[in-house]
């Protein structure tokens, strides 16, 4: 390949990393400063775009079509498992008398907005 | 004038050039050497098998124990089932025939990766040999059923552990040859044949691949779970210590499931095969055969909670279940209207492969719509875990897969040696079979009805006629079996010798200068202008000079 | 793959139409987007394979949340985190050693193959250290606190994620340790000029690998370090 097409696509992985690293930093600043009740969203929706940053770019996926379709059938059958397990435990009819799935509904403790030291 | 692929000499081998015959089979990279010695470790495990059956048969001939106790008649099931369904059927015909006759029907010289076929293969030994080696060590074979169900497998000291590693193992084997075939089929075909001029077995073994590739990680992991639960007691799937035993079930059936399908997609492919060349007419609605397999495969992925009817499932999951198992059945009756209207007004042709072909619909009818009875919630909360289940996929995977794979061995035996088999004694062997197949299972369809469970060592007086008949119908499929494998393997080497296109059929892999074919497959790669099924007034359409691969018509 | 290896050069076959139209048979030897294309289905497979180990872990995590969030709280977000960067710049890395390589920098691209290898040695060095306070702490596969029913048992739900945490950043670092054979194999077959500007396809496929093995980190770091990253512990 030419120098050119070497220095933009290089400027491209560059960029990349850019990106990445300002995601990976919000996700470390996101359970103290925004979406704190919804921390889990909000980390797997970090989590996908990076994925989907390196995927297209890192990945070269931008430019292929036949595979691009594969990975998103692929996908979409983990999708449908994930929908139809979780529903089916979300819904189990026997509830009362399991102590498997019988939870008490509590309201989920994220913890303080102050900042936290590992043990 | 080639050699043929079976002649001693140079074949292409995965490491260096060995001199000895043995060696050149054993690092052979030739798919076609591949696919006959699949052919024949299969075919062996298929009998090791049916024997375990028998002996099963045997003791249940009468209520109480005969010849096995409890215990070792739970080992017993577990072994055939295990070596059924991976070690014989899940390889079955994609190992077979997928290796022997796919690249010659699309105009390839090989797969796309001929040294991981060589790879795969070994790997596929390897792992039967894991499986096997539990017979012998520790406490005997694995006695949970080829389910493996969750808490029994994780609390029972059989070698359960050996299994999971094997199971492990042949899976791997398995989404290595899906992924070898897909990558075949995507890169390899001939100049001009696009996806709708593929014969309908390429198509087949095409959605069996996407299945192979795509389920068999998900039970690989299963698996792993299982073994780092047995390992490490972490209570992932062990309700005693608060773990889910249905979830267990929901990650086996997501694989094993589609599973059926990897089974039955490739051996409908031969059908497809079999009708036109024995009607003498092009196949009615090809595009539409094309496309059910295509949704099978896709559709097969969602239909797995119907193993779970009985299991607690919420109410819910149960009925979107339902809705699709009964869905999932339509693109197969799709198929087999095709195949009908292919030989309605067609020169019907009563050879070996073809009236295997037709005793298939029969009993694969059977199976396909008794498994449409117990998609039924209210009827399976009944029939779950009955005769009548055991009944129903037999019929499907004995009486459609096997009974297909039979139909292949016939049709494609003159491809792979070059002889012919007795006709009269092969017909004879397949009404043997026939006929002891249905003795064998049909009445257990009563017996599950009536509430005989299965995977019972024992049972009240009142079935014992059900397995009485059952037994003397093991027997005559038995020596069916062992009839038609004679005339087969006898023809291999006393048979009449025949040219390369025996059948007078249209696909590529009969249009070969050899019979057997030369070890470089086609003399020439043929630009593909014409369909698969070309038949005009009886009589192929398209004709080659074989040496040149041009056409000549 | 490499026609080059038995000395005779492979030369695709014509094949030709009944006008005399003449097209190019794609054989198994030299076909390179065969390559990409089966390196990309066997990828698949790892995803359904991670994506299988995640529905486990949503399963538990939806029937023991407070215990996810409790564990998830112990976790070393440091170390964790550091891998997380560690890991990100490796996947640069070996980018950019497949541009070089493309570009003709041969030289280039193997030095940077040596970073990536380098990372990712660090990476598993810091893991080792993760997994071995955990340890010290008696949270470990097989010690008493993730059995249930005895005095250190921890609660059902912990014992799933910590469970679980072991087995997926040990199948992951397993996928690590692979790949650093495979780029060990790919300098080599560098140096004895297998690998070339010209025909790199194992190159490539080497690099989609270890972008696999970053992508599956982007989601056990979040979901197993993260969930619990707000509480006051």
């Amino acid at each position: 390949m030419d120098i050119n097409t070497y220095k933009a696509q290089r400027a491209n992985y560059y960029k990349v990393l850019g990106g990445l690293l300002l995601l990976t930093a919000i996700t470390f600043i996101q359970p103290h400063m925004f979406l704190e009740h919804y921390t889990f969203a909000a980390q797997l929706s970090i989590g996908a775009i990076k994925a989907w940053l390196i995927v297209m770019y890192y990945m070269h996926m931008k430019g292929e079509t036949l595979i691009g379709w594969t990975v998103v059938f692929a996908m979409s059958l983990v999708t449908f498992f994930f929908i139809v397990v979780m529903l089916d435990v979300e819904h189990f009819q026997y509830e009362d008398g399991s102590h498997i799935t019988s939870q008490p509904h509590i309201e989920v403790d994220y913890g303080h907005h102050t900042a936290s030291h590992e043990e | 004038m080639s050699k043929s692929y079976l002649d001693a000499g140079e074949t292409h081998c995965a490491i260096g050039h060995p001199k000895s015959v043995f060696w050149q089979w054993m690092l052979t990279v030739d798919h076609k050497r591949i696919g006959l010695m699949y052919a024949a470790v299969i075919l062996t495990f298929f009998f090791v098998a049916v024997f375990v059956a028998l002996t099963m048969r045997i003791e249940l001939f009468a209520p109480g124990a005969q010849i096995l106790d409890g215990d070792t008649y739970n080992q017993a099931f577990t072994l055939h089932g295990v070596i059924m369904v991976f070690l014989f059927i899940i390889p079955g015909v994609p190992a077979v025939f997928g290796n022997i006759v796919m690249p010659l029907m699309i105009g390839a010289k090989d797969v796309s990766f001929p040294r991981l076929n060589w790879f795969t293969f070994w790997l596929y030994i390897f792992g039967a040999l894991i499986a096997l080696s539990s017979l012998w060590t520790g406490n005997g074979f694995a006695d949970t059923g080829w389910t493996f169900y969750a808490p029994y497998s994780l609390n029972t000291n059989t070698n359960v552990v050996t299994t999971l590693v094997a199971a492990f193992v042949l899976g791997m084997a398995s989404i290595l040859t899906g992924l070898n075939f897909l990558v075949t089929i995507h890169r390899l075909r001939a100049p001009g044949m696009d996806f709708f001029k593929m014969p309908l077995f390429v198509w087949g073994i095409y959605a069996t691949a996407w299945i192979q590739l795509l389920a068999t990680p998900v039970v690989g992991i299963t698996l792993i779970l299982a073994l780092m639960e047995k390992i490490f007691g972490i209570g992932i799937f062990d309700p005693s210590k608060g773990g889910d035993p249905v979830l267990f079930e929901h990650l086996f059936w997501i694989y094993s499931h589609p599973a059926v399908y990897l089974m039955i997609l490739p051996a409908f492919g031969i059908m497809s095969e079999i009708i036109p060349v024995f009607s003498r007419r092009e196949i009615f609605g090809y595009r539409t055969i094309a496309l059910s397999s295509a949704s099978i495969a896709g559709i097969g992925y969602l239909v797995w909670g119907h193993h779970l009817f009985t299991s607690g499932m919420s109410d819910l999951a149960k009925t979107v279940f339902s809705f699709l198992t009964f869905f999932v059945a339509i693109p197969t009756g799709i198929k087999f209207y095709d195949w009908v209207a292919t030989m309605y007004k067609g020169k019907i042709i009563l050879t070996t492969p073809m009236i295997w072909a037709l005793g298939t619909m029969v009993t694969f009818v059977i199976g396909g719509l008794t498994g449409v009875t117990i998609a039924m919630i209210g009827a399976d909360i009944h029939l779950q875990d009955t005769y009548y289940s055991v009944a129903h996929f037999h019929y499907a995977m004995l009486g459609g897969v096997v009974f297909l794979l039979f139909a292949g061995l016939h049709y494609w035996f003159p491809l792979m040696f070059g002889r012919i088999y007795n006709e009269t004694h092969a017909k004879r062997a397949f009404y043997v079979n026939f006929i002891g197949f249905n003795m064998l299972w049909f009445p257990m369809f009563i017996a599950g009805w009536q509430g005989m469970p299965r995977r019972y060592f024992d049972y009240l007086p009142e079935f014992q006629i059900y397995h009485q008949i059952s037994f003397f119908g093991a027997l005559i499929f038995i020596s069916g079996l062992i009839y038609m494998f004679t005339v087969l393997i006898s023809a291999i080497k006393n048979g009449e010798k025949v040219g390369p296109n025996h059948w007078n059929a249209t696909t590529l892999e009969w249009h070969l200068p050899t019979s057997p074919p030369p070890l470089e497959n086609h003399s020439k790669v043929p630009y593909v202008d014409f369909r698969p099924y070309e038949y005009h007034h009886g009589e192929p359409v398209v004709k080659f000079n074989l040496d040149t691969m041009q056409r000549i018509d | 793959m490499s026609h080059e290896e038995h000395g005779h050069e492979y030369v695709p076959e014509i094949a030709t139409t009944r006008d005399g139209k003449q097209f190019e048979v794609q054989g198994w030897q030299g076909d390179i987007y065969g390559g990409k294309l089966g390196f990309w289905l066997f990828m698949l497979t790892e995803i359904m394979m991670f994506g299988a180990m995640f529905l486990v872990l949503t399963y538990y995590y939806s029937l023991h949340p407070q215990d996810f969030i409790d564990a998830s709280s112990h976790l070393n977000r440091l170390l964790g985190g550091t891998n997380t960067v560690v890991l990100l710049v490796s996947a640069l890395t070996m980018g950019l050693g497949l541009l070089k390589m493309r570009a003709g920098d041969v030289k280039g691209a193997k030095l940077m193959i040596y970073a990536t290898i380098i990372l990712a040695f660090i990476f598993l060095g810091i893991k080792a250290v993760e997994w071995r306070e955990e340890y010290v702490h008696g949270v470990f596969l097989g010690l008493d606190a993730l059995q249930s029913g005895n005095e250190h048992s921890r609660p059902f739900g912990q014992i799933i994620f910590y469970g679980m945490y072991f087995t997926m950043t040990g199948l992951h670092g397993f996928h690590i340790i692979i790949g650093i054979g495979l780029m060990v194999w790919l300098l080599k077959r560098i140096n004895s000029g297998k690998v070339t500007t010209e025909h790199h396809i194992l190159h490539f496929n080497i690099a989609l690998y270890w972008d696999l093995v970053h992508l599956i980190w982007v989601f056990v770091f979040p979901y197993y370090y993260m969930i619990g990253a707000g509480h006051g512990h």
